[in-house]
Formats: structure tokens, sequence, C-alpha cells
């Protein structure tokens, strides 16, 4: 530790951990939302890792390599396996932490770049789920991949690009493959980490938020180190057990291969996070009043989460610190859209 | 006339200097990324040649054959009433490949729910279109099927 001292003082990082203090009150259990889902990135990063050591990102072998990663290789079950439940949990304690942010306003004024960079988080693994599972190349993900990218090019003058750039070319083949590989072992966890260090860098620079009904009171201050540490590292190892459960409980199936000039299995589905939005597509007659339905509800869409994106300049009274029972209310719509298209989703 | 002074201080005419340096080399830069990333796009044909037509003309009524249409999907179909059609077997909703049901006589996708008629008409869930129809024709034993509209002329063996 001398040898260390002499060659960096570490002085400033201690002072630092000890001045840290983060208020303690009722609703203080969704400060640990976000630190769970660090904690499950690191863990897509360390199971990716070993993963892609051994995964052919080539169509006419990928599909067969997961097998053999999962049957031949040492682990390679349980580190698939993880990296699938990894990512399931990941999503959804981003999902948790988005609304519990959404609902306690903690987006407001100063703290609106922390939204923004978290949204952007949350859009950047919503496409690592995406690529992740086209990867697996098999039926389902085949489909899920041509809807997606085709679902983009609805949007107005900027649609096929999107569509030709994320396909690789006017069709979802083995050129996308590669694409979403590369987007997903390199351009999206670069550009990840990178934001992740925004948003930190963000949280230690403003503090944590307090909620507005907390705000005003005096509210007890709890030593980030170690009480808060602590309290986070039993939070991740409870996470670690229940995810390793899964994990080898229920390994995630491997579909028939990918086949682009098969149709689809009868009632297909996409991932959970994207059933909220199939079932919204599902909604919208071809026929909307003589307009295209399909354009309107891609639009539609669009417009609902730009404006969820850019809630805090919306919001107006809680960037003012008043109380802002418009935009609970609508913090309540979205939630209650979200969690009921993803059920009606999953069960019908 | 001779200025006393200079209008464009040395730190200003620096920092426009510098800052366009920078400016333009991101520019570039990030045109080049995107030239080099953007992938070169290739089209879809416009017509296929199959051999063996009678594989494809002769199946039963009210049944379909798939082939390669380029990269996607495309039937021969033999509706109820004996006429034979070539057809994109892609849905005009988002592109999911559909399947012909014989017993309810209709082309469904199993992605969004969306059926079409043997006409290849929309007729219930989110396709906003009908189905896109090819013609064919059959020369020197092999079938040819071409967008509406295309001339196709086969190099003579």
């Amino acid at each position: 530790m001398k040898w260390f001292d002499e060659r960096y003082d570490f002085s400033d990082l201690r002072g630092f951990a000890k001045k840290k203090f983060v208020p303690a009150h009722k609703h203080d259990i969704w400060y640990y939302t976000g630190g769970a889902a660090l904690f499950l990135f690191k863990m897509q990063f360390v199971t990716g890792m070993v993963l892609a050591f051994y995964y052919v990102p080539y169509f006419e072998q990928a599909h067969k390599s997961i097998i053999e990663i999962v049957t031949k290789l040492n682990m390679g079950w349980f580190f698939r396996s993880l990296h699938h439940w990894g990512a399931q949990f990941a999503i959804g304690i981003l999902f948790i932490h988005l609304f519990g942010t959404l609902l306690l306003k903690s987006y407001r004024k100063p703290r609106e770049m922390l939204w923004f960079s978290g949204f952007i988080l949350l859009g950047f693994s919503i496409f690592f789920g995406l690529s992740g599972y086209f990867l697996l190349w098999d039926e389902r993900a085949f489909a899920a991949v041509r809807v997606a990218t085709g679902g983009l090019s609805a949007l107005p003058v900027i649609g096929e690009t999107i569509k030709a750039f994320l396909r690789g070319g006017i069709d979802v083949t083995g050129e996308t493959l590669i694409r979403f590989y590369a987007f997903h072992v390199c351009v999206l966890p670069m550009a990840f980490l990178g934001l992740v260090v925004l948003h930190l860098f963000l949280v230690q620079h403003h503090g944590i938020s307090v909620p507005l009904s907390q705000e005003g009171k005096k509210l007890k201050q709890v030593p980030f180190f170690p009480n808060v540490v602590y309290k986070d590292l039993m939070f991740w190892l409870v996470l670690l057990g229940i995810v390793v459960t899964f994990a080898t409980l229920l390994p995630p199936e491997i579909g028939i291969k990918a086949d682009p000039l098969a149709p689809p299995p009868e009632n297909v589905k996409p991932e959970w996070y994207f059933l909220f939005l199939f079932q919204t597509l599902k909604l919208f007659p071809g026929d909307l009043y003589g307009l295209n339905g399909e354009v309107v509800a891609v639009l539609l869409v669009t417009a609902a989460i730009l404006f969820f994106f850019l809630i805090p300049f919306f919001d107006r009274k809680s960037q003012q610190g008043l109380r802002s029972p418009v935009f609970t209310a609508i913090g309540v719509a979205y939630l209650a859209y979200f969690v009921i298209m993803t059920l009606v989703g999953y069960f019908s | 006339m001779k200025l006393n002074y200079s209008l464009v201080t040395r730190r200003t005419f620096l920092n426009t200097l510098f800052g366009g340096w920078i400016a333009s080399f991101f520019l570039g830069s990030l045109y080049a990324v995107w030239r080099g990333a953007f992938p070169t796009l290739g089209k879809e044909p416009d017509f296929v040649v199959l051999p063996k037509p009678a594989d494809y003309l002769d199946i039963p009524t009210n049944s379909t054959k798939a082939f390669a249409w380029g990269g996607k999907l495309g039937y021969i179909f033999k509706r109820s009433d004996n006429t034979v059609v070539a057809l994109k077997g892609v849905c005009s909703h988002m592109e999911c490949n559909i399947v012909y049901k014989p017993a309810d006589r209709k082309f469904y996708c199993p992605c969004h729910k969306g059926w079409f008629d043997e006409y290849g008409k929309n007729i219930e869930g989110p396709p906003p279109k009908p189905l896109e129809f090819f013609e064919y024709r059959v020369e020197d034993n092999k079938l040819i099927v071409f967008k509406k509209g295309i001339k196709v002329e086969l190099p003579k063996a």
C-alpha cells in the first residue's frame, strides 16, 4: 500500500469516500436499481467475452456454433444461459429504474442529462438484446429482425436509409448477421461504456436526487461507504443468486435454424421487452380511415417515445420544484400501457 | 487607408484556423466513416429463371410451391379455380414470410396476424397493401417469373 501511496496520492479518493453521504428516506429503495443494473451489465460483459471466444458470426455456422457451445464446451451451457438470463434481468431492472425515475421525477432540473443519458442507455440495451438474440440465427430471431428493421422503414424520409444500414443490404441476410455481431460485441459495448461513465459521473456531480415529497424535510444522511455500498453488494449477491438459479434451471431454447424462404413459426413472438410494441402493431388495421395503418402506427409509437424522452422539458412544474400531478398521471399511463400490453402479448 | 490596428486579433485568427481545421477534420472523417459503414445495396431481381416448369405449374389445386425470388420468398400458387399465379410471399406489413392456408383459402402472416385472400387482397389485420404479383411464362422448358412490365429475353443457347 505504501508503495502505491508513494506513486499516487490516494488521500483524495479516501476523502471522497468519507465525505460522500446518501440521504435516507422511504423511497430510497429506488436508489439500488441503478447499481443492480450496473452489476448485471458487468456480468454481461464477462459472460459475453467467454461466449465470443467460441461463437462463429457466419450464417452457415452461427447456429451450429451455439449448439456446440452448449453441448461440447466446458461450462458453455452455463455461460450461454447466464448471458441470456443476465440480459433479461438487466433489461427488466432498467425498466424498473426508468419508471422509478419517471414517477419520482428525478429527471427535474438539474438532472435532465441524467435522464437523457439513461434513456439512451436503455435504447442501447434493447438494441443489445435484439442484436444478441439475432446471433442465434434461428427462425424466431430472423423474423424479429425482419420486423424490427422493416418497421423502421415505415418512418418517413430516413426510414429506408436506417433499414439498409442496419441490414447491410436490402434483405436480412448473412450480411446482417455480421453487422449485428459487430454492433453487439464492439459498437454497442464501447458506446455503452462511455455513456455509463457519463451517467455515473453526473450522479456523482449532482448527488443522488431526492424525491419532491421528501425535499425540504430533514433527512438522515447515511455514509456511502460502507453503509450504502454494503447494501448494494447485498442486493447484487441476491440478484446473482436469482440469475444463476434461473440460468441453471431454465436454460433458454435454441429454435430451428433460420431459413429466409420459410414462413416464421405459428404464433411467433419477440422477446418480452418488445411485446408492447408488437401488440401495438397488431392493433392497427392496414387501412385507417384511408391512411396507411402501418405508417400511422410507427409514427405514433415514435412520437410517444420521443415525448417520453423529452419529458424533462415538458414537465414545467416539477422543474420549478412544484408537485406535478399531470405528469404523474402521464407516467402512470405509460407504465400501465407498457405492463398491460406486455401481459396481453405474453398471454395471447 | 491604413488601419492602426488589425480588425482580427492574433487569437481570433488562430482560433478560427485551428477550429476550422478540427471541425473539417471531424466532419470529413464522419462522412468517410458513414460512407464506409453504409452497405452497397443490392437490388431485388427483375426476373428469376426456374428449371423444370412442371414442378411448379402442375401442383395440386389450392396449394403453393415456394421459390427463391432473390433473397426473398416467392410462391407459385394454384387457386381453387385452377388458375396459376406467381407472387411474392412477403407480407406487405413488416416483411415477414406469409404462408398459404388451404382450408381457409387465404394467405396468412404469423407475425402480426395479417390475412390476404386468394387474389392477394389484404382483408384482415395490419397489412396496409395487397400482395405483389408477378407474371410468368414458359420458354425452352424453363419457367421465367418476372416483374410486371419487365421484358425478359433469355440468351439463345
